[in-house]
């Protein structure tokens, strides 16, 4: 017995860049023990089981890093996506998701694949000692704008040059951020093609140092961003070394993030 | 035609335990760069190249790569190139010889799906200076147990005297990284009778177990290292007196090795698992304009 495996790069348009996930085409729900040691053996950051579609045309989505099932993850999300439509011959232009974090979907069209995500509002971090902490952790500005939301706290830089030369101290980063620090600044540098803003995103205490592109990221920085601008759709860059791109646009409280993907791998799981 | 690739869990006869490695097949020899960058999207501890020959009298040019590293040498790999080779492919003959950066390596089929290795031994050089340093940083909570040190290709080989010691390490990361070997590995004889063995069970056929860390892009504990038995396999075969060693890697994923010394040689017999089997889906190395 096998089962159809595909590797992916997401929020990219080429091979070896964006985030990697892997998409577990299953043809029911399966053993978590299993799966949880398929994303172990597969060591990429997220991999996702996808079952075929109820009466509804719901299809349940789980997703495991190699040690965790997660609530939600978003690059995984639009690998799943990627793989049925390319892959798997799926035709529907919408898909609709269960998963931890409720039903999500996700759109297919020439322009990428949209999934829908709650907009996390972030607020103005008030605790001065940790504001400074989180500063000093990125090398920033004395006077450097920092917010927080939940267990993520933003850093505003000056520039998309100055995301793309952060130097983080990830000791310090763990210590100012519970659960990771977004670096952000304004694109612009690259004129009217270039991002509308740019970003990174440390996050040692959840095992990652640097993520490669980071759906969650966006659900904070579309509206932080957005209200900035003045407007609800901007072009996003996520300056890590593999990099990614995705289109973000903020409609109400939700966020719909829009990228493409590759398939890298088309594999047989023999387990 | 797309490049097959393979996932293989080495050293086990289990998915999921020993060592993973993928196995790239290719038609012709690829650029060091893509082939960094497959390995790197592999995310395996080891992505294994095979390429034809090169006229020199091996039947395989092989390198291995752990994302953007070479390695000087991967027995895991090794073993897993070989399993996917005679068990997958169905290669002309059940002898492999491998043009490798460490010298000519060779692997053959052996009885009931084991497949044996022949790589350099490696004659451990006794290094006391070592001792009280690596000591303190494998059982930073000051319990060590008397230590020997030894040196050989680039390891450290650290002796203990019982299985206990070598499972109850209280390892510090910055300070075995320290140490400045290319693998830590920590080693006691199999069976000393009064052991633990609720904590890790071993097979009680092992005649000696080991643990091995390495450093690169931060240290981390290898799930089961062939390269490590060139040195553990002369160490030990002098300490027991006797050639042919069952040998077992204490790992969370753990796995079992069959050593002989031959003369210069270190014969490693071992299974190995195909976990997965794909077609890349990235264009060719060739046409990404690769040179030999």
């Amino acid at each position: 017995m096998s089962t159809r495996l595909f590797q992916v790069d997401a929020f990219t348009d080429r091979p070896f860049a964006g985030n990697p996930a892997a998409v577990c085409l299953l043809d029911g729900p399966a053993d978590a023990a299993w799966m949880q040691a398929v994303a172990a053996e597969n060591n990429l950051p997220e991999t996702a089981f996808v079952v075929p579609p109820d009466a509804d045309g719901t299809r349940g989505l789980r997703w495991f890093t190699p040690t965790v099932e997660v609530d939600l993850c978003g690059h995984a999300t639009l690998a799943t996506a990627h793989v049925l439509a390319t892959e798997a011959g799926v035709t529907e232009e919408s898909l609709a998701f269960a998963t931890r974090s409720g039903v999500l979907t996700a759109r297919v069209s020439a322009q990428g694949i949209e999934i829908d995500l709650p907009a996390i509002p972030c607020a103005p971090l008030t605790d001065e000692a940790q504001a400074d902490a989180a500063r000093a952790a990125v090398g920033a500005r004395a006077d450097a704008e920092v917010a927080v939301s939940g267990g993520w706290v933003l850093v505003v830089l000056d520039s998309t040059d100055a995301v793309r030369a952060c130097v983080p101290d990830l000791v310090a980063v763990a210590a100012a951020a519970p659960f990771a620090l977004i670096v952000t600044g304004p694109g612009g540098d690259a004129g009217d093609r270039g991002p509308d803003i740019v970003s990174r995103m440390f996050g040692p205490n959840a095992g990652i140092d640097e993520d490669p592109v980071t759906g969650a990221a966006h659900c904070i920085l579309g509206p932080f961003w957005a209200e900035r601008l003045g407007r609800p759709r901007l072009r996003a860059h996520q300056a890590s070394a593999r990099g990614g791109d995705l289109i973000v646009e903020v409609r109400g409280d939700r966020v719909a993030l829009t990228g493409r993907a590759v398939t890298v791998l088309r594999a047989d799981l023999l387990t | 035609m797309p490049l097959r690739l393979f996932q293989i869990d080495a050293f086990t006869d289990r998915p999921f335990a020993g060592n993973p490695a993928a196995v790239c097949l290719l038609d012709a020899p690829a650029s060091e760069g893509w082939m960094q960058d497959v390995a790197a999207e592999t995310a395996m501890p080891a992505t294994a190249f095979v390429a034809p020959g090169d006229g020199s009298g091996a039947d395989r040019s092989l390198r291995w790569f752990a994302g953007r590293t070479e390695l000087a040498l991967c027995g895991h790999g090794t073993l897993a190139a070989s399993h996917v080779l005679l068990h997958e492919v169905g290669a002309a003959s059940d002898e492999i010889r491998y043009a490798t950066g460490a010298g000519t390596l060779t692997a053959r089929s052996g009885e009931g799906g084991l497949i044996e290795l022949g790589l350099p031994a490696h004659r451990p050089v006794a290094a006391p200076e070592a001792a009280a340093a690596a000591a303190a940083a494998l059982w930073a909570d000051g319990g060590a147990p008397a230590v020997e040190t030894w040196r050989g290709f680039q390891d450290l080989l650290v002796a203990v005297p019982s299985v206990d010691d070598v499972l109850g390490l209280a390892v510090d990361a910055p300070a075995v990284t320290a140490l400045g070997a290319r693998c830590v590995i920590v080693t006691g004889p199999g069976d000393d009778g009064g052991r633990d063995t609720s904590r890790r069970p071993l097979p009680p056929a092992a005649d000696f177990v080991s643990r091995v860390f390495a450093s690169p892009g931060g240290l981390t504990e290898d799930s089961v290292t062939g390269s490590a038995h060139c040195l553990l396999g002369p160490f030990w075969a002098e300490r027991l007196g006797r050639p042919v060693l069952q040998a077992r890697q204490a790992s969370a994923r753990g796995g079992d090795l069959r050593v002989e010394v031959r003369g210069d040689r270190v014969l490693l017999a071992g299974r190995a698992v195909t976990v997965l089997r794909a077609e890349l889906a990235v264009a060719d190395p060739v046409s990404r304009g690769a040179r030999p």
